[in-house]
């Protein structure tokens, strides 16, 4: 009985006769049996993708939230900030709103902002800088509190913009948040426990002011920029927290984290805060998003559930907590595709300084400067005990929930997932181009009746790279012309790449057609097979930078590139091809926007749309034209 | 002879003649220009090759400190000398030497071709020089002036004296290159066959070696005065043997972990100490393993056993740069006969291709962005390495493969 086992197991896997032709028939059998079903297969990988994208917000795909790092121990401490730190708040936010009325200018504003820190004490200085190619200039406040016990080769910062970002840098003003940065000023001074220095940061405008100040702190060039150097300095900066105080009370916390390029903070310093949030009984939320499900009177107004679905549905808890968290992880994902990040705390990250923005959602009540003060105290005093750089691994997240998070196995493979069906696309273009069925001049050599055979044809592999760079080159051309004085008529430079896009893709597709030889395969294929490939690697390595903006291109490419094909019918073509030129510069009405976040703050879509999205989609509309 | 290979560069036939020299000069444009500065850059330069080390190494000597007392300098004395008195130190200098250095190897390998081919002059000289001259993984590394692209220009020269068979200058510059790159051992054996044997093609027609053994004793005496005369120089140069220490021996004992696109600096930065003796032996002798198997394999056609080689020593080298992979990357342009006969190329194209993007892109996530860490860059390099390995393999396979023909219905080859 046990012998017959063995015998059957052997014999299954090495199964009698000549090995090497068992070798080779079970290689064809998996082959044959792979190349059958890679349609399938493929069609399989980008469902399961775009279901898996779908699916982030589903509750029961993250979990959540806990310290990583033991030293943090958040809402360990006793708070010290009491109703007279309050009232000096108070006072404060009346000489603000003083200069506020009196239409003051950024120097005065920093004049005043400078006396106040000098008067509790501190090393204080302003700086003024100008971009150069915007027309945008001000005047920075910064202060520096030395610690008390070490050398200064650390710092933290506690920041305050002077606009609000509650309607995106418009005009509202953070007076109140300026204010608590100079009542924490005066009151973290009298203590001697900080292990790093405390720098504070009044930055003009919105997102300009700080990055002035950050480029000089770190000694960055900017070839726009016009930053009057720091007269005083501290040290590597590894904190930094950023207040946003605009209404006249708050009912919420919010955090915003996302950074500049897709790069988000360390999440253990947003865990850190939510906990001692909760200690403090000052509720968090994910940016300015109330969970509709405490406010059941405000519901029309939170939720984003349309009416007409049916009220089982509407109501059910996991449909509701479905649709909060989608809403938390479509904004991250706008936030972080988008390069531009959430607010001046994004500014940080590109010089390795965990920050976020502490929003204090504006409502009549009942929180105020007391609560801010002491969850800031606390917060602070949770990074001051910070011996070394918080964890590597704790970057890679999406937050769902203010105290639930999806881990990087969780989202990650959405994406990968549909870059690997495009890359399969890719091969099996390829290798379908490698191959022509010769029926007819089998039919007249063979005798016997046998099933027309295959054989392999030439691909024109030189010449599809050639039509890839140089739109790629194209794309350079045309960043370039778009980014050279175009100031203000990007309708013109728009019309004048679509020419140029134009011109090149039926350009390319006359010169192809004519020098087309004859049992070669078509050009339009082996393109196809290798923007795909292209495309797929694009993508699968965007993955840990950034992303949601593989997750976009996923959307954007996956299925666009996976379709394109050529068609006899010319009108088709025509507008096959219309299709793919609207796909690919459509996001030009953005331009302004993003040439902005470019030439301010370095966010690096601009080019990349320009150099790598433009001539991929680009490349698929040659396809549809050959 | 693949349809494919000898249609595509058609349009590039006509032009070969002043390809070379425009190349050269966008080159040269380029390396004048020096848009960023890469000369710190990991992938492009290792201790042993990197530039600043080099400049630091002048610097000492000029000084009349030994160079070799510290832990920085590991370029050979034969550099410091040259730089110290025929050749110029300058930026500008270097930057019109080491272009000269990419001009001499694309010559070479265009020299290398013709000799191949048993003509004066192919229609694929262009190409062929396009392809050393254009090669990413070794124009950038020039640009960030590592002295690997020395290396990979003194390598390429003695394949080329001695598929012209010229004996004298082949052992002469590889004795040079043996001891600016001691793992450059692995040519050794295959450069003296190939002086006695023929360059010519024969991997479609094996036969047994067809060259006169009892010519070697005389090239090998030659090689060791060439050797031993340029390590007497050195000892001379530098003041003692301590150079020996901090050159060759850096390739062996690795003293040095800075991250590199290879896979030893990972593996030792965790290894335990006393284990470290052990594996850097296996670690070398694996190196050496793989030189008598080519070498009997590929006993009818030793150039593509150097080449095959080349490829091994780009992947597993100690302290490598982007510039030895790519070395043999560009040198598969030398043998268009085996194209046809590469099971996946485009497999390894893509493998080649994920891991130029990644390599960067980790590097970056790990030491500018912060967000990753030493293993995201180690995994890279693995995906460096596995492009690498994959491209070596199929030339192996594709290089034996030939030898049976074109493959024919119903016929399958099980082994080769």
């Amino acid at each position: 009985m046990d012998n017959n086992w063995r015998i059957r197991l052997r014999r299954r896997f090495r199964p009698e006769g000549d090995p090497n032709l068992v070798r080779v028939r079970r290689r064809k059998a998996i082959v044959s049996a792979f190349s059958r079903r890679v349609t399938f297969l493929r069609l399989i990988l980008l469902l399961v993708g775009y279901i898996w994208m779908v699916a982030l917000p589903y509750p029961q795909l993250g979990r959540g939230i806990y310290i990583d790092e033991n030293a943090l121990q958040p809402g360990q401490v006793n708070t010290y900030w009491g109703w007279g730190d309050v009232h000096n708040s108070d006072r404060y936010l009346d000489d603000l709103e003083r200069l506020r009325d009196s239409n003051a200018t950024s120097e005065q504003r920093a004049q005043y902002l400078d006396t106040e820190f000098r008067k509790i004490g501190l090393f204080s200085s302003t700086q003024t800088y100008q971009f150069t190619s915007q027309d945008i200039n001000g005047t920075n406040t910064y202060a520096i509190l030395s610690s008390p016990r070490a050398p200064g080769v650390e710092a933290m910062i506690i920041s305050a913009s002077w606009l609000s970002r509650i309607d995106d840098g418009n005009g509202a003003l953070n007076l109140r948040g300026v204010a608590t940065v100079l009542a924490l000023a005066k009151f973290l001074k009298q203590y001697s426990l900080w292990a790093k220095d405390l720098v504070f940061v009044v930055s003009d405008g919105y997102l300009d002011g700080m990055q002035a100040w950050l480029s000089a702190y770190h000694g960055t060039i900017q070839s726009n920029l016009e930053a009057e150097r720091l007269e005083m300095s501290s040290g590597v900066v590894w904190t930094a927290l950023n207040i946003d105080y605009p209404g006249h009370s708050f009912s919420h916390l919010g955090v915003f984290y996302e950074g500049l390029n897709g790069r988000l903070p360390n999440q253990d310093l947003m865990n850190s805060f939510h906990v001692i949030c909760s200690r403090m009984g000052v509720p968090v939320v994910l940016y300015d998003h109330l969970d509709p499900r405490s406010y059941p009177d405000r519901r029309k107004e939170l939720d984003w559930l349309p009416e007409w679905l049916p009220g089982a549905l509407r109501n059910d808890p996991e449909v509701r907590a479905y649709a909060y968290n989608a809403r938390n992880v479509w904004r991250h994902v706008v936030h972080q595709a988008s390069g531009r990040g959430s607010g001046v705390h994004g500014l940080f990250h590109q010089f390795r300084i965990d920050a976020f923005t502490m929003f204090a959602l504006p409502a009549t009540g009942p929180h105020g400067f007391h609560a801010l003060g002491r969850v800031v105290e606390s917060t602070l005093r949770t990074s001051n005990n910070l011996l070394e750089r918080l964890h590597a691994s704790f970057f890679f997240y999406i937050m769902t929930a203010p105290n639930r998070f999806m881990k990087i196995g969780n989202f990650l493979p959405s994406a990968v997932l549909i870059s690997v069906a495009m890359m399969f696309t890719g091969l099996k273009e390829w290798s379908d181009s490698g191959w022509t069925q010769e029926t007819l001049r089998n039919a007249e050599k063979s005798t016997e009746t046998q099933a027309p055979g295959w054989t392999r044809r030439p691909r024109p592999v030189l010449r599809a790279l050639c039509i890839m760079i140089s739109s790629h080159l194209l794309g350079v051309a045309t960043y370039l012309l778009m980014n050279s004085g175009w100031d203000g008529q990007n309708s013109i430079g728009g019309m004048l790449v679509l020419t140029m896009a134009c011109i090149f893709a039926f350009g390319v597709s006359a010169v192809c057609s004519k020098s087309d030889r004859g049992g070669a395969a078509p050009i339009a294929s082996v393109l196809k097979a290798l923007n795909l490939c292209f495309a797929s690697t694009i993508i699968s390595a965007t993955t840990v930078l950034n992303f949601s903006l593989a997750a976009s291109l996923a959307v954007f490419l996956g299925i666009p590139l996976s379709v394109s094909s050529t068609s006899k019918n010319l009108p088709l073509r025509a507008s096959k091809f219309s299709l793919y030129l609207f796909l690919s510069l459509g996001w030009v009405l953005k331009h302004e926007r993003l040439n902005w976040n470019w030439e301010i703050m370095g966010v690096w879509l601009l080019p990349f749309l320009w150099i790598v999205y433009f001539p991929l989609v680009l490349q698929a509309g040659i396809v549809c034209l050959l | 002879m693949s349809k494919r290979v000898v249609s595509a560069p058609h349009d590039l036939t006509t032009s070969s003649g002043f390809i070379l020299p425009a190349l050269v000069a966008a080159r040269l444009a380029l390396a004048l220009l020096q848009p960023f500065d890469l000369t710190h850059d990991h992938h492009l330069s290792s201790p042993l090759t990197s530039y600043a080390n080099l400049q630091e190494g002048i610097y000492l000597f000029k000084q009349d400190i030994d160079p070799y007392s510290g832990g920085i300098v590991r370029h050979s004395p034969l550099y410091l000398t040259l730089f110290t008195t025929i050749l110029p130190n300058s930026r500008f200098s270097a930057a019109l030497l080491w272009t000269l250095c990419d001009a001499l190897g694309a010559y070479a390998m265009m020299n290398i071709y013709r000799a191949r081919q048993g003509i004066k002059t192919s229609s694929r000289d262009g190409l062929v020089a396009a392809m050393y001259l254009l090669n990413p993984y070794l124009f950038l590394p020039s640009l960030a002036l590592s002295t690997s692209s020395i290396e990979n220009a003194l390598v390429l020269l003695s394949i080329m004296f001695a598929s012209q068979r010229k004996p004298s200058q082949t052992l002469l510059v590889y004795a040079f290159l043996l001891h600016v790159s001691l793992s450059s051992f692995l040519f050794l054996a295959p450069l003296l066959l190939l002086l006695i044997s023929e360059p010519f093609s024969h991997l479609a027609s094996p036969r047994a070696f067809s060259g006169d053994f009892k010519k070697l004793p005389p090239l090998l005496g030659e090689f060791a005065v060439c050797f031993i005369s340029l390590t007497m120089a050195s000892t001379l140069i530098s003041g003692g043997f301590s150079w020996i220490g901090q050159t060759w021996g850096a390739s062996l004992t690795l003293p040095d972990l800075t991250p590199n696109v290879g896979v030893w600096w990972y593996f030792f930065t965790e290894m335990f100490d006393h284990f470290r003796p052990f594996f850097l032996m296996v670690f070398s002798v694996h190196l050496l393993i793989y030189i008598a198997p080519i070498c009997i394999k590929f006993q009818y056609d030793m150039l593509y056993a150097i080449f095959l080689l080349a490829g091994i020593l780009g992947t597993f080298k100690a302290f490598p740069t982007l510039s030895d992979p790519g070395l043999f990357l560009s040198m598969i342009s030398l043998f268009p006969e085996t194209y046809p006969y590469l099971r996946y190329p485009i497999v390894t194209s893509l493998l080649h291709l994920h891991a130029a993007l990644l390599l960067p892109l980790f590097h970056h996530l790990w030491l500018s962005q912060g967000t990753g860490n030493a293993n995201f860059f180690y995994a890279s390099t693995l995906v460096f390495a596995c492009a690498n390995g994959a491209a070596v393999i199929d030339c192996v396979w594709a290089g034996l493969r030939i030898a049976i023909g074109e493959e024919k219905e119903g016929i399958v080859i099980a082994q080769e």
